[in-house]
């Protein structure tokens, strides 16, 4: 009898951001690419989020309700998922913003500027976390 | 007996090197101090296992202190690894964060942040090795 087709996996990314607009975009750029996403448009879906799901990806905004939120959430996200490849878009990418991101165990940082395209492709490029060597 | 945690301070400032030597014997940890980049790689490459580094960036050279990072976070023990400096920029900044540098700590450091950072990623380093059982 054949060996039933093997089906990898879908990955799942948590999206937080505080805009619809943007969220729907890149639901819709990660889905193309068969990257299950959850949206959180606050904190607390955030955290129900992280609670219940596994994640691979995480793309997280640098201000959700509050300016600067964003990034404690992804210091909490490396806690709870040491392997998560983990990307902050923050309004600029100064010594601040890189300096709060390695501190915040993220990996990436992409300017608000950038396509919701390619933020999608930054993250998908991505098909096995390098994160793993980082330890928070 | 529990097992101390050591420690790797790179500076080529001796007194700051020493003070964080102070600081985190008081604390408990073995501390192993190196003055050069040269000196640092030399400890490291011998199997001198550790579980952090905490490294300057500007010594022998400008930003030679993400060698000993790289070098640090290419080893089997995995050490949390931490930049201490006055120096920062986009460029050496976006190398750090590229290395996955633990963590970036201004000059003048401010102990307290830098003891508890550093005492958070021991026991998550600890935790992540294990597994949870």
């Amino acid at each position: 009898m054949p060996a039933p087709p093997r089906i990898a996996p879908q990955k799942s990314a948590l999206i937080v951001h505080p805009d619809v607009g943007v969220l729907s975009q890149l639901q819709g750029e990660l889905t193309k690419n068969g990257v299950t996403a959850i949206l959180a448009r606050d904190l607390p879906s955030a955290l129900l989020a992280i609670n219940q799901h596994y994640f691979e990806f995480a793309l997280v905004n640098a201000k959700i309700s509050e300016e600067g939120d964003g990034w404690s959430l992804a210091g909490i996200l490396r806690l709870v998922f040491p392997k998560i490849f983990m990307t902050m878009i923050a309004p600029q990418t100064d010594v601040l913003t890189l300096r709060s991101a390695i501190n915040s165990g993220v990996d990436e940082v992409l300017e608000s500027s950038a396509t919701p395209a390619s933020i999608a492709k930054t993250l998908i490029q991505r098909e096995a976390p390098s994160s793993g060597t980082r330890v928070q | 007996m529990a097992r101390k945690n050591s420690l790797l301070i790179v500076d080529d400032e001796v007194n700051v090197t020493r003070t964080l030597q102070m600081v985190f014997e008081q604390q408990g940890y073995r501390v192993f101090p190196a003055y050069s980049c040269a000196e640092a790689l030399t400890l490291l490459q011998n199997g001198h296992a550790v579980d952090a580094v905490i490294t300057d960036l500007n010594m022998e050279q400008a930003d030679i202190g993400l060698e000993v990072a790289r070098v640090a976070k290419g080893l089997a023990s995995k050490p949390v690894v931490v930049i201490c400096t006055g120096f920062a920029d986009v460029n050496n900044a976006r190398q750090a964060l590229l290395l996955h540098v633990d963590y970036l700590a201004n000059k003048p450091v401010d102990l307290g942040e830098l003891t508890g950072a550093l005492r958070r990623l021991i026991e998550l380093r600890a935790v992540n090795r294990k597994g949870r059982n």
